[in-house]
C-alpha cells in the first residue's frame, strides 16, 4: 500500500457520509431502527406476553373425561376449573391409557381440546392426557387438567400420610433450603446481567455490524462504478490506498454509529423499560476499552472484506448476491460461540478469526480480562485485519475497476 | 514557441488478449486544442485514461515535461469523463468543491474560479442545486466547472458534446475556445469531424488502437490528397473497425459453461410464403 494522507482520506470519507445521509431512508435504516429497536421490543414484548397469557386464561376448553369411575374430588376439581367437561366410559381394547386409537380424530377435528383417561387400580390411579401439541388451545387444556390432577394428588398424599400417623410436612420435605436461593448467589446483579447479556450482545453487535456494512460497502464501490462517478474520482491526485481508506472510514463510521445507537437503545431499554427482568451489566473501564477494540477490529475485518468483494463484483446485483450469503454465514460463528463454555475455554478458540472476537465480547461482558486470551485475539485480529485491508487494497489497485470488468 | 507539456513514448495498452492501443507516440504542446478523432472502440478513451493516469501503459511511458509520471502530477490535469461522474445527492458546487479539496485548493479560490467560468456557461444560478435533476447539458457544464476549478494545465475532455443539444454543445465549444485564448491546453476526444475541425488546431485520427494521422486540418488534407476532412478520415480508416474493448469483458470458463447450460438456441422454420 502506498503512503496515505489523512487529509485526502478525510475528504473522501466526508463526501461519502454526506452523500449517504442525504437519503432519508438511510437515516431510518441506520439510525432510527437501531435506536428504537430494543426500546420498542422491551415495551412490546411484555405487552404481547401479558395479553397472550390473558387470552389463554380466558380460553374455553372442552375436555373429554374417559373413565369407568371418577373420584368425587377429581370431578369437583375438573368442574371448578374453567373447562367444559364431558364424561364417557373408557374405550375397550387399550394396551395403555396413552394409546390414542380412534380418539386422535376427536382432537384433530378440534371436537375436544384434551382427553383425560383415568382408571383406578387398587390404591393407585393411572391416567393419561391425550392432546395435540401443535395446538396452543389443546396444550392449555392439558395444563389445566394436569393442574387439577396435581392438586388432587397433593391433597391425597397428605391425607394418606396423616392417616398413617405421620407429619405430612416433614415427611414430604425432609431436606429444605433455608432463606432464598437468590441471596446465596455471590454474583452481583450487574454480573448476572453481564452473563445474560454476554449471550445476547455479541449476537446483536456481530450481526448488526455485518448487515449494516453491506449496503454502504456496495454503494461506495461497485455502485459508484455503475453510476459512472468512479472514473472522475480515479483521475484525481488521490492514491488508490487513500481512496480505499477514505471509503473504509466512511463505512466504518456509518456502521459504527448504527451499532453504537443499537447498544445505546439496548442499554436504555434495560435500564428504564426492563429493570424488573435484567440489570445494566457492571464492567470495568478496561473491559469497556477492550470491548470497543474488539468491535473495532471486527468492523475493520468485515468492512475491508466487503469493500474488496464489492469492488471485485461486476455489478451492484452481483455484489448483493455475493455479500448477502456471507452476512448470513456470519450467523455460524455467532451461534457457535454461544455454546462454548467460558469457564474452561481452550485458548485455541481465541486464534480463530471472527470467532475469537465474539468470544472476547462474551468474556469482557463478564468482566473477565484473561491476559493470554486478550493477547491471542488481539494479535490474530490485527493480523487478519491487515490481511483483509491488503486484499482490499489489491482490489482497489486493479486497473479494470473503472470498467465493469472483473 | 509552444512548450511540450505531456509526452507519450511508444505507448501500448492491452487488456488480456485485446490490444487497445498499439505503439502510440505523441507530444502535447501547451496553448493548443488537440482533437482525438475516431469511431467507437478506436481507443480514444483508453488513450485519455492513460494520459489521466487511470490506466498504466503495458509498454512505453506517459510523462510530463519534467519527466515525472503523470499519476504523480494529477493536479496539473482537469478531467471530464464521458459519464461526467457527478454525485447526484450533492449540489453542483459541492461536487466541484469535493474535487478541489482533493486537489488541495482552498474553497474560496475554487469558488472564485468556478464563478468566473459559471458566468460563461450560464450556470451561476444552478451552483447550489442538486445535480440529480440536471439535464445532460447542465451535467456536462458542471463537470467542466469541476475540472477547471483547481486551475489545471491540461484539460482532458472525453466526448464533451455527446448527447448535448445544439445550444449546450455550442457553449461547451465556446468555453474550449476561450481556454485556448487564455493559453490553456485542451485534449478533446470526439467522433464528430466537423466539431474537431471547428475547435481544434491539431487533429489526431485514432483507429483500431493506432494513430493514423496527426496534424493540422490542412496537413491531413494534404497527406491524404483529399478535399474534405471526412474524405481524409475515410481514406485513413478504411479497414473494418474492431469491437469496443469493453465488449470483450473477461468471463470465467465456469461462468460461461454455466450460462450455456441454461441457454437454448431457438431456430424456426422459414416460411417461404412470407
Amino acid at each position: 500500500m502506498s503512503r496515505i494522507r489523512f487529509t485526502q482520506m478525510r475528504v473522501v470519507a466526508k463526501k461519502e457520509i454526506i452523500e449517504f445521509i442525504r437519503d432519508w431512508r438511510t437515516i431510518v435504516a441506520l439510525i432510527l431502527v437501531p435506536l428504537l429497536l430494543f426500546p420498542l421490543l422491551f415495551i412490546a414484548f411484555p405487552l404481547v406476553m401479558q395479553s397472550e397469557a390473558q387470552e389463554l386464561q380466558e380460553l374455553d376448553v372442552d375436555v373429554l373425561v374417559q373413565s369407568d369411575y371418577i373420584d368425587s374430588q377429581i370431578l369437583f376439581g375438573l368442574n371448578e376449573s374453567n373447562m367444559s367437561i364431558t364424561i364417557e366410559s373408557l374405550p375397550s381394547g387399550l394396551e395403555s391409557l396413552s394409546q390414542p386409537l380412534n380418539d386422535s380424530s376427536l382432537l384433530r377435528s378440534y371436537q375436544y381440546d384434551a382427553i383425560l383417561r383415568l382408571q383406578q387400580t387398587n390404591d393407585t390411579w393411572i391416567y393419561s392426557v391425550l392432546y395435540l401439541s401443535t395446538s396452543e388451545q389443546s396444550t392449555e387444556a392439558r395444563n389445566r387438567v394436569l393442574e387439577v390432577l396435581n392438586n388432587w394428588e397433593t391433597n391425597e398424599t397428605i391425607q394418606r400420610i396423616e392417616a398413617g400417623g405421620l407429619d405430612a410436612d416433614s415427611t414430604l420435605n425432609p431436606l429444605r433450603w433455608d432463606g432464598t436461593i437468590a441471596d446465596a448467589d455471590v454474583a452481583t446483579k450487574g454480573e448476572q446481567a453481564g452473563l445474560l447479556l454476554s449471550l445476547f450482545i455479541p449476537f446483536v453487535l456481530a450481526l448488526w455490524t455485518a448487515s449494516a456494512a453491506v449496503q454502504p460497502a456496495i454503494d461506495m464501490t461497485v455502485g459508484e462504478r455503475e453510476r459512472g462517478t468512479l472514473e472522475a474520482l480515479l483521475s484525481l491526485p488521490l492514491s488508490r490506498s487513500e481512496l480505499l481508506m477514505g471509503k473504509w472510514l466512511a463505512v466504518v463510521t456509518i456502521t459504527g454509529v448504527g451499532v453504537a445507537l443499537q447498544v445505546a437503545g439496548l442499554l436504555f431499554g434495560i435500564a428504564f423499560l426492563a429493570e424488573d427482568l435484567v440489570n445494566v451489566p457492571s464492567i470495568s473501564i478496561g473491559s469497556v476499552l477492550l470491548l470497543t477494540l474488539a468491535v473495532g477490529l471486527y468492523g475493520t475485518m468485515i468492512v475491508a472484506l466487503y469493500l474488496s468483494l464489492a469492488m471485485r463484483s461486476k455489478s451492484v446485483k452481483e455484489a448483493g448476491t455475493v455479500l448477502t450469503p456471507i452476512t448470513l454465514a456470519m450467523i455460524v460463528p455467532i451461534l457457535l460461540t454461544q455454546f462454548i463454555n467460558l469457564d474452561d475455554v481452550e485458548s485455541f478458540w481465541f486464534a480463530i478469526p471472527f470467532v475469537n472476537v465474539l468470544l472476547a465480547l462474551r468474556e469482557l461482558l463478564l468482566d473477565r480480562i484473561i491476559l493470554e486470551h486478550v493477547l491471542i485475539w488481539i494479535s490474530v485480529s490485527v493480523f487478519v485485519s491487515a490481511l483483509t485491508i491488503r486484499y482490499a487494497a489489491k482490489q482497489f489497485s486493479r486497473e479494470d475497476i473503472v470498467t465493469s470488468r472483473s | 514557441m509552444n512548450e511540450n507539456l505531456l509526452h507519450l513514448t511508444d505507448v501500448s495498452k492491452s487488456f488480456g488478449e485485446v490490444n487497445a492501443i498499439e505503439h502510440v507516440s505523441l507530444d502535447i504542446k501547451d496553448r493548443s486544442v488537440i482533437g482525438l478523432v475516431g469511431g467507437n472502440g478506436a481507443g480514444k478513451t483508453t488513450l485519455l485514461r492513460m494520459m489521466a493516469g487511470i490506466y498504466k501503459p503495458t509498454t512505453g511511458r506517459v510523462y510530463l515535461k519534467d519527466g515525472q509520471n503523470v499519476d504523480q502530477m494529477r493536479s496539473l490535469l482537469g478531467v471530464v469523463p464521458e459519464s461526467t461522474g457527478l454525485y447526484s445527492k450533492l449540489t453542483a458546487w459541492e461536487n466541484i468543491r469535493f474535487h478541489s479539496r482533493i486537489h488541495g485548493i482552498e474553497d474560496s479560490v475554487a469558488w472564485s474560479r468556478t464563478i468566473r467560468f459559471a458566468e460563461l456557461l450560464d450556470m451561476q444560478d444552478s451552483l447550489h442545486r442538486y445535480t440529480e435533476g440536471f439535464s445532460r447539458g447542465m451535467k456536462q457544464k458542471t463537470a467542466l466547472l469541476r475540472a477547471l476549478a483547481h486551475g489545471p494545465s491540461i484539460l482532458l475532455l472525453d466526448e464533451p458534446t455527446a448527447g448535448l443539444d445544439v445550444t449546450s454543445a455550442r457553449i461547451v465549444r465556446k468555453l474550449v475556445q476561450r481556454l485556448k485564448e487564455e493559453g490553456g491546453t485542451v485534449i478533446y476526444s470526439t467522433h464528430h469531424l466537423a466539431e474537431a475541425e471547428q475547435v481544434c488546431d491539431r487533429i489526431i485520427i485514432v483507429h483500431n488502437g493506432t494513430i493514423r494521422a496527426d496534424g493540422k486540418p490542412e496537413e491531413l488534407l494534404q497527406l491524404t490528397n483529399t478535399h474534405s476532412l471526412e474524405e481524409a478520415y475515410v481514406s485513413l480508416t478504411s479497414e473494418v473497425a474492431r469491437p469496443r474493448q469493453e465488449d470483450s469483458i473477461k468471463t470465467s470458463k465456469f461462468a460461461l459453461l454455466w450460462r450455456r447450460l441454461f441457454t437454448r438456441r431457438h431456430t424456426y422454420e422459414v416460411n417461404e410464403d412470407e
